[in-house]
């Protein structure tokens, strides 16, 4: 079965370099170019190979290139670890492969394993739109196996055209659709993963980061992808009330804001239910951080989730594929009434030597008011008075960041904003932390969620008052309220001539939402609900297990039945009409034995029918009509007739008769 | 008559594995392909595909990824598809007439058989395996082909095809079904023929000595010879005898006069194999020289005679041996 390597034609290896490039296109567009652009070459190299015969390279060339290409992949990602490092070398292996490309095996190796790229890009990606790619994928790997196998066989006749292994290819496609689906609803989940991964960037796209120096979010305001969405039991809090908070920084030295250990590690305490509260659940995309997304304060939250000292309700596992979880939450809960003093002390600290000009300021305006909630309602009036500016587009801060932004800049956005007026707090030993996170959202009138894009990302202010513990400020709403009252997008710009697009876009994204809720947020919790609802409450694992057991063994008999069943009616109408004539006369017990042809067959049973003679007529133009000269219409409607007509009726029979 | 040989030569199956073919179906021809007679198992590339399929099961799993789940289920549901299919590809197929043309000892055995598809669908992709080798045909819908396959060389004597095997590995090459037939019906495998046999034995036969001794008158023209006295005028070739300076004779010879009698027991030849082979040998020759045989082996004597079945008969005689 092996061949050598000119041989391989051009058909198959085409099929199964095409079914590679198009499993493999998600993941190129992700690899540095570079990448991309070997494993185009090897493919377009190993195609011109086989449609020119000419010789694969030597043993030793193709170790070297395969080498090469490595280093390559370990140069562009720094080393070999992590999932899109190891999506890549599995596409630049498969490329490597294309230079020894030489038997069946490598061919459908090639095919297979392109299955699994698919698969797993959905790691990176499982938004609606690859839906398309899952079936493109499938569709030409299949494709390609189809295309290997005719090679597989020695059959005599001609391989067949592109376009019906396409058609077949679909086919079985489209026939393992519900087994698949069956097994896909029931397939018990896992409640916990095996093992977690590594926290990893995602794609270049980043996140919200547990750290914030102004500027850094400003790329997050570019992305409009969906950070997560939000369907609410009651009503929707309103626009100034979203702020979905993140992680709380507290550590400040001069350029940076950091988490602090001692917060963070500690637990929440309990916050009682109120009577305000939100209910509502979060579907959550993945962003490769262990934390989630909430409202102040939450009450409950999701079993595998845990809750600090400072609000940040984090994960034991980062959030790799969409997430789910319900939380509810209580916007009147009091913060810490009383501030710890080492917490005091981590909230107040700023570096000496850094921003002169706005610890000055906070000592002046500290002398001049002594209630903590006068002097930041003068700080807001100032910032709101003053002219300050809204503007994505500014420029980055240097050793005095506050100083600068407050006295002599004048324009960025919330970051900025925030960061100084927390290290003027500081200054004026107010306790101060910074929360970042999401604020708003758009409200999806059709779907009925709030859809937070990652364009939503924000950071604000939270003072520690005497009374009221923990309030939160929002300097940048004093400048700019438009931003907090309908988002992100109404001060980034964008022209109105795009409204319709906008338009669309939402649209897409209420589609999206539906696939996440039925399609990716399907998870161990979801298929217990929904066995509950089948009747089934409290179904084990175990019992998971045997109903899919059932479910698969129901659904391949069915399949069997649809494919083994007797089809597939002849094309002959005479020799349909002889095959019901067989049916009859087998009903009657005088059907052909096996191997017998119809002539005698016919001499055998003649003498038993009534009619005997008619039918051994009818058989006689029954071969004459199939073997012979195929007759002209008029004949063959005449059997067809006959046949049909003929009566099936035993002779007498005196030899049986007399032996009962 | 040679003892058949029931299993295929070579690698011995497990008597176990016989046995329960054995009471499980009947495996002679004619039959008909059906429920009971076909199994079924992954090729080395299903299993390749399995492994793969766990791989991305576990993967997907573990990040509770639901399209990547997808995938494998679409995956894992072709396969199961193709198992079905593949067995449906042997299903209702009926094989009859297995038989083969006999040969000598050394060449390739041709083994034939008609497969029949009464069903309205194509069957491609089968495969009839004979061990060593094994032969791709299709048969479309609701026609009959004839197959052939090679077997592995036989010794002289009755044979049986021993266990053959339908195969095929539609339409993904993840599952291999097939069935194993027994066809009952022998083979013969004629001697080999020596490969450099002494030239046919003139006469040997006493009662037929003086015969095959003396030239026969016959229309056949022979040979020239120096003219002796007797010979009658009009056998003289004139322009010949001119030609030499001296009076030749034509010789005429007839057919029947250059009858031969191959004994075996009188062959050359250390021991009955080889004796066997050069008798065969000479009987081709003779065939070849159209020149009437008679065998004896043993008490046993065939012929004379020429015919194809005198030498089949002859053949077999000796194949039997």
């Amino acid at each position: 079965m092996s061949r050598p390597a000119a041989q391989l034609p051009l058909g198959p290896v085409a099929w199964t370099v095409a079914a590679f490039l198009v499993a493999a296109l998600p993941h190129l567009v992700a690899m540095p170019p570079v990448l991309g652009v070997v494993v185009f070459a090897l493919c377009g190299w190993r195609l011109l190979v086989a449609r020119q015969g000419w010789r694969l390279p030597s043993g030793w060339l193709r170790l070297l290139l395969t080498i090469a290409a490595i280093a390559l992949l370990a140069v562009s990602y720094g080393g070999l670890w992590g999932r899109r490092a190891a999506t890549g070398m599995l596409c630049l292996m498969l490329a490597a492969k294309m230079m020894e490309l030489s038997r069946l095996r490598d061919l459908r190796m090639v095919a297979s394993v392109s299955l699994f790229l698919i698969a797993s890009q959905f790691l990176f990606d499982e938004r609606f739109v690859f839906l398309a790619y899952l079936f493109g994928g499938v569709l030409l790997a299949l494709g390609a196996l189809l295309r290997i196998q005719e090679l597989d066989v020695s059959r005599r006749s001609e391989p067949r055209g592109d376009v019906a292994l396409l058609r077949h290819s679909a086919v079985l496609l489209v026939s393992a659709l519900p087994l698949a689906l069956a097994l896909w609803v029931t397939f018990p989940r896992l409640a916990e993963p095996l093992w977690g991964l590594p926290d990893e960037v995602m794609d270049g796209k980043t996140g919200l980061s547990d750290s914030m120096s102004p500027g850094s979010i400003a790329n997050l305001f570019a992305d409009d992808s969906p950070a997560f969405r939000a369907e609410f039991a009651d009503e929707p809090p309103p626009p100034s009330q979203r702020y979905w908070r993140g992680p709380v920084l507290w550590r400040f030295d001069g350029d940076t804001w950091e988490r602090a250990f001692l917060p963070s590690r500690t637990e929440a305490p309990r916050v009682p239910p109120g009577r305000n509260d939100y209910r509502y659940t979060v579907q959550l995309e993945p962003h490769e951080r262990r934390w989630l997304f909430a409202l102040d304060y939450p009450v409950s939250m999701p079993a595998d989730a845990r809750l600090s000292l400072d609000f940040q309700m984090t994960r034991r596992n980062p959030v790799t594929t969409l997430t789910e979880y319900s939380v509810r939450s209580n916007p009147d809960f009091t913060d810490m009434a009383r501030l710890p003093v080492t917490l005091r002390q981590l909230a107040v600290s700023l570096p000496e030597d850094r921003n002169p000009r706005t610890r000055e300021m906070a000592s002046e305006l500290r002398a001049r008011f002594e209630d903590d909630r006068a002097l930041i309602d003068h700080v807001l009036d100032w910032l709101r008075t003053e002219p300050f500016y809204y503007s994505l587009e500014t420029a980055p801060l240097g050793r005095h960041s506050a100083d600068e932004f407050l006295f002599d800049l004048r324009t960025g956005y919330c970051e900025y904003y925030a960061s100084a007026f927390a290290v003027m707090m500081r200054a004026a030993d107010i306790p101060a932390r910074i929360v970042t996170g999401y604020q708003g959202g758009f409200w999806q009138e059709g779907g009925q969620y709030l859809l937070v894009r990652n364009s939503d990302a924000h950071a604000w202010v939270e003072v520690w008052l005497e009374g009221s513990g923990w309030t939160r400020v929002d300097p940048t709403a004093a400048v700019s309220p438009a931003r907090i009252r309908s988002g992100a997008r109404s001060v980034a710009g964008g022209g109105e001539s795009l409204e319709w697009l906008r338009a669309l876009r939402n649209r897409y994204d209420r589609l999206q939402h539906l696939w996440n809720s039925w399609v990716l947020g399907f998870d161990a919790d979801r298929q217990q609900r929904m066995m509950t609802f089948f009747g089934l409450p409290n179904l084990s694992r175990t019992g998971m297990a045997i109903l899919m057991a059932g479910i698969f063994g129901l659904v391949v008999l069915a399949l069997a039945w649809a494919w083994l069943r007797q089809p597939a009616r002849s094309r002959d109408p005479v020799r349909r009409a002889w095959l019901r004539l067989v049916r009859r006369m087998r009903r009657r017990g005088l059907g052909p034995g096996l191997g017998e042809t119809p002539l005698a067959w016919a001499e055998r049973v003649a003498h038993r029918l009534a009619d005997g003679a008619r039918f051994l007529e009818l058989t006689r133009t029954y071969c004459a009509l199939r073997y012979g000269d195929r007759g002209n219409e008029a004949e063959r409607q005449r059997f067809i007739r006959a046949a049909r007509k003929f009566p099936v009726q035993r002779a007498v029979e005196p030899r049986r008769a007399a032996s009962v | 008559m040679a003892e058949a040989t029931g299993s295929r030569s070579g690698t011995r199956r497990p008597n176990l594995l016989d046995r329960w073919l054995r009471r499980r179906t009947r495996l002679d021809l004619p039959l008909t392909l059906a429920y009971r007679r076909i199994f079924i198992l992954p090729t080395r590339f299903g299993w390749m595909l399995g492994v793969l399929m766990g791989a991305m099961l576990i993967g997907s799993l573990n990040f509770n990824n639901n399209l990547g789940l997808l995938t494998t289920f679409i995956v894992a549901a072709t396969a199961v598809n193709s198992m079905l299919l593949a067995f449906r590809n042997l299903d209702g197929l009926q094989l009859r007439h297995g038989k083969a043309r006999p040969v000598h000892a050394g060449e390739p055995v041709e083994w034939r058989m008609a497969a029949i598809n009464e069903s309205a669908r194509d069957r491609t992709g089968l495969q009839l395996d004979a061990g060593e080798a094994a032969t791709g045909f299709d048969v479309p819908a609701e026609s009959t082909r004839e197959v052939s396959v090679r077997l592995p060389d036989r010794h002289r004597g009755w044979h049986r095809p021993g266990r053959l095997r339908i195969q095929t590995t539609q339409p993904l090459g993840l599952f291999r079904a097939w069935s194993w037939i027994e066809p009952t019906s022998p083979f013969l495998v004629w001697p080999k023929p020596a490969s450099g046999p002494p030239p046919l034995p003139e006469g040997g036969d006493d009662r037929q000595g003086q015969r095959s001794q003396a030239l026969e008158e016959g229309e056949d023209f022979h040979s020239l010879r120096e003219w002796r006295e007797g010979d009658p005028l009009h056998r003289i070739a004139w322009k010949a005898s001119q030609r030499h300076q001296t009076l030749l004779s034509r010789q005429f010879r007839r057919e029947r006069s250059r009858e031969v009698f191959l004994s075996l027991e009188r062959a050359p030849g250390r021991d009955l194999e080889e004796r066997i082979s050069i008798v065969t040998a000479w009987i081709l020759r003779a065939e070849q020289d159209k020149r009437p045989w008679i065998l004896e082996i043993g008490a046993k004597r065939l012929g004379p005679d020429i015919s194809e079945r005198h030498k089949h008969e002859c053949l077999r005689a000796l194949a039997e041996l």
